[in-house]
């Protein structure tokens, strides 16, 4: 361990790493391009596998650091590349109707914040892990990820909504237990995957059969 | 020190900071001007073309137009006075400012809504529809910025324990009392700078260099102004933009600051002051070429991430307190 490195300053810099991934979160809700969602969403995930790393430093769990690797091999580069491929196929390059504008979706996710906070505000103090403050801001993003793939009408943002969310519950399991076991992390990096190469599919299907990516046309019957 | 020598001080360092942002303001436009200028390959004006400008319209002869009342002709005094005033109450190059006893980072809110309450009216005043456009655009801007610019403000006060800015600057210069996270001052400064180009009228919300009909919104409310009022409002703003990157420089980044009043310190404190602004300065104009003007309506999405990234950054306070 460096002698600089106190756990103080660990502990900060693990809070600051977790303050960007719920920053880029709000990034990808103020976002309405569809390309950049997705490169914000690698960005967030390169945070994550950045702050997965410096807990497994600090702590000198090896297992985290096959998580952090992980994360940047299947959501930076993979799934990204995958939804980037989608989007090409798509006659859409931006979302304009969304069920929730771009405002009052910020404000709702602000709120969400909060409350994650106030629900989290009993239990932390009972924690010891340097990780500890980090669950508020684990359980915010999960919640903010819910919320957009509810505000938004486009499968391909309420496919990243889904992986933020995902991103969301790595942080909390990082944060409240330094991590899961690391065959538990490998079947839900498996299970991310598969899922974001369906959703890939799906998305494709939606487009060749309504011409559109909106979710809505799926509540309409059809012979 | 007698206290008649404490006075003189007091008035020695106001003026000096008077004079400092009254004469490094229009450099910091010719310098963002000149910025944008080599970025799309133009060789651009000098960067103390400002100067000359200025120099130009105070001898020129305003044309007030018969229909307006007093507001026309009182407000760049107005403004002026009100950035000026503004001014005096951000530390610049030293870090306890002899003013701050007269206002707080609240009141600096305030003089700068004073000073656009009254741009809005003279834009109404001469009767012209872009006047009124441009009004009515800015009113928009300055509703969404307050707030944001609030926010952001008390999440910087609630890490430092005192809303004054000679306080805050001087504590975190000394690195005295400084206990929390990074992260309160990240969100912040980000919100704070995205403010800092709206209530400036720099690139994604207004763009400076036009006079296009439909999308100017701080030019049209100066369309009617000409000569001597035009100069004092043309300088407002390049006061209110300095006014801005002191206050992002020093509250953020202080170190370097005269946190003593001897004279080797306060010339440190000046030169590492003209650098930061400077270099600021060099930012807001790679900016304005990286990014296209944003449609009025999509301005309160940039704005509305100002106002959560601050009020995050007021979050953080609390949930990360380690």
């Amino acid at each position: 361990m460096v002698s600089w490195l106190t756990p103080h300053i660990g502990t900060q810099l693990v809070d600051l790493g977790s303050a960007l991934l719920l920053l880029t979160c709000f990034a990808i809700i103020a976002q309405r391009r569809l390309s950049a969602c997705v490169d914000l969403f690698a960005l967030q995930s390169l945070f994550l596998a950045m702050t997965a790393a410096l807990v497994a430093f600090l702590t000198g769990t090896p297992h985290i650091y096959y998580a952090a690797a992980l994360t940047v091999l299947v959501k930076v580069i993979v799934i990204p590349r995958v939804l980037k491929r989608v989007i090409e196929r798509l006659n859409v390059t931006r979302e304009l109707v969304m069920n929730i504008n771009v405002p009052a979706s910020l404000l709702i996710c602000g709120a969400l914040v909060m409350i994650a906070f106030f629900i989290t505000q009993p239990i932390i103090p009972f924690g010891h892990l340097l990780t500890r403050d980090s669950l508020a801001i684990a359980l915010a993003i999960v919640l903010i990820g819910f919320f957009t793939m509810i505000a938004r009408q486009k499968a391909v943002t309420q496919m990243i909504a889904f992986l933020v969310m995902e991103n969301g519950l790595f942080l909390g399991a990082t944060a409240a237990t330094y991590g899961m076991p690391l065959i538990v992390e490998l079947g839900v990096f498996f299970d991310v995957l598969v899922a974001a190469l369906i959703a890939g599919i799906y998305t494709n299907r939606l487009q060749d059969a309504f011409d559109s990516v909106d979710t809505n046309r799926l509540s309409e019957l059809k012979e | 020190m007698t206290k008649e020598q404490a006075i003189l001080q007091a008035i020695v360092l106001t003026l000096a900071q008077a004079f400092v942002l009254l004469t490094v303001s229009p450099a910091i436009v010719g310098l963002v001007r000149k910025v944008k200028a080599r970025f799309q390959c133009r060789r651009g004006a000098s960067v103390f073309q400002p100067y000359a400008d200025l120099a130009k319209l105070f001898r020129k002869q305003p044309v007030v137009s018969t229909t307006t009342s007093w507001i026309f002709t009182a407000t760049p005094y107005i403004l002026f006075a009100s950035t000026l005033t503004a001014g005096l109450l951000v530390p610049a190059f030293a870090s306890q400012m002899p003013l701050n006893f007269a206002g707080n980072i609240i009141a600096l809110v305030y003089l700068f809504a004073l000073g656009t309450f009254f741009l809005i009216l003279a834009g109404l005043d001469a009767g012209s529809p872009f006047g009124g456009m441009g009004s009515s655009r800015e009113a928009i801007v300055a509703s969404l910025t307050e707030p944001a610019m609030i926010m952001s403000i008390f999440a910087i006060a609630l890490t430092t324990g005192s809303t004054n800015l000679s306080t805050i600057v001087h504590k975190t210069a000394l690195l005295e009392g400084i206990v929390t996270d990074p992260s309160p001052h990240l969100m912040a400064l980000a919100a704070l700078f995205i403010v800092a180009l709206a209530e400036t009228g720099r690139v994604p919300v207004d763009n400076p260099a036009t006079h296009l009909e439909l999308t100017m919104i701080h030019e049209a409310m100066l369309l009617e102004y000409s000569g001597r009022y035009l100069a004092l409002l043309e300088w407002a703003s390049g006061m209110k933009l300095l006014v801005f990157l002191s206050l992002i420089a020093n509250v953020f980044a202080p170190w370097g600051i005269a946190t003593t009043l001897t004279p080797m310190a306060l010339s440190i404190g000046l030169a590492v002051y003209l650098v930061k602004v400077a270099s600021l300065a060099v930012v807001i104009g790679t900016m304005e070429c990286m990014f296209a003007k944003l449609r009025l309506f999509r301005v309160t999405d940039l704005l509305g991430v100002a106002f959560i990234l601050a009020l995050l950054g007021l979050l953080f306070f609390y949930i990360l307190r380690g």
